[in-house]
């Protein structure tokens, strides 16, 4: 095959490449300064009592509850979809398992992901929920307190 | 917020009888690997009990063979049996001891929990004569175990605290002991007791 006929599909592939970019939703940290965490801290407890008999399945787990008050101002009278994103962090992998009062969906996540809570139109300024929130995290990891942070994301649709 | 290990630090060591609420029943095998009636709720495990009992350990040496060299067996009046990890027959009594335990802490693995016993010199009986403590040792094994055992088999020193095991940080560990009588001196008739207590010392 001679370079003249691979030229057209060089093109194609770039241009593809160029119009899946543009087409990515964009994603803004959401303004959660209204949320209010009822403790400052995670007491974290193993869950388990009695370790196994090797080393493997020490986890230790932690909750909290916080209420969540995001200002969704911005995209009123829009559509968005809002995810809970767990960065990764120290100490290491973190899970995070919640509930909700139904106003976002409940979910897990492991740090470094975030999941939906939350599709549709935006037609309150502010959206409103109380979640419960279940840390766990290997205990070999949790030499003594560490902070955690966890925040919002909106898509535009 | 941050994440606060509250309650980061558990020890238990069990020799003879012991207490748990349900037994642990998790670790990395799900269901357990044993038939396991007495699990903890949803798996989610036992929780360790305080229990004062004293166990015995004994021997009664027939007139006959006293100081023959045969090594007399002994039994205990123990009832423990099952492992409190999985419900698990790992004893068989009363020819054999449980002891076990764990030490429970955060962060990476730390140095072992030493476990102790604090001996007499000797037994003595009410006419103030005595058997040395070494005239008595013990074998380690377990129902279904291989390779070397957390408890090692050992002999008793004449008064002072030897080392009888380690358990390295969350992990269960857990043996079954058999104790003998050497028999191989001849001290006065009588009945001879003593007490040794067990102690685990966490880094």
């Amino acid at each position: 095959m001679s370079a003249a006929h691979l030229r057209p599909f060089f093109l194609a592939l770039a241009l593809t490449i160029i119009w899946a970019s543009t087409a990515q939703a964009k994603s803004i940290t959401i303004d959660d300064s209204g949320s209010q965490a009822l403790a400052p801290s995670v007491a974290m407890r193993w869950k388990t009592a009695a370790p196994a008999r090797s080393a493997a399945d020490n986890v230790m787990l932690g909750t909290t509850t916080i209420r969540v008050r995001i200002n969704v101002m911005p995209w009123l009278r829009h559509s968005g979809r809002i995810y809970l994103a767990l960065p990764a962090q120290q100490p290491g992998p973190i899970g995070l398992s919640w509930i909700t009062q139904g106003r976002l969906l409940p979910g897990q996540v492991r740090s470094g992901n975030r999941v939906l809570v939350y599709a549709g139109p935006i037609t309150t300024p502010f959206m409103e929920d109380t979640l419960t929130f279940e840390f766990s995290v290997a205990g070999s990891l949790m030499q003594r307190a560490v902070p955690v942070t966890y925040h919002f994301e909106m898509d535009e649709d | 917020m941050a994440l606060d290990p509250a309650s980061p630090q558990a020890i238990y060591l069990q020799v003879g009888v012991g207490s748990f609420t349900a037994d642990y029943c998790g670790g990395t095998s799900y269901p357990p690997l044993h038939a396991t009636p007495n699990c903890g709720p949803a798996y989610g495990g036992g929780t360790p009990q305080n229990n004062a009992t004293v166990n015995s350990v004994s021997a009664t040496v027939a007139a006959a063979a006293v100081g023959n060299s045969t090594a007399q067996a002994m039994t205990t009046n123990s009832t423990a049996t099952n492992s409190f990890l999985d419900g698990y027959l790992f004893c068989s009594v009363p020819a054999q001891l449980y002891i076990g335990g764990f030490y429970r802490t955060t962060g990476a693995a730390t140095a072992a929990a030493q476990v102790t016993v604090t001996v007499p010199s000797a037994l003595t009986n009410s006419a103030g004569n005595s058997i040395p403590f070494s005239k008595i040792q013990w074998t380690s094994s377990g129902n279904g175990d291989t390779g070397a055992e957390p408890f090692p088999a050992g002999t008793f020193i004449n008064g002072g605290v030897q080392t009888i095991g380690s358990m390295a940080s969350n992990t269960w560990n857990e043996s079954c002991w058999t104790f003998s009588y050497l028999n191989n001196t001849v001290p006065p008739a009588g009945t001879y007791t003593g007490v040794v207590l067990y102690t685990m010392t966490t880094p």
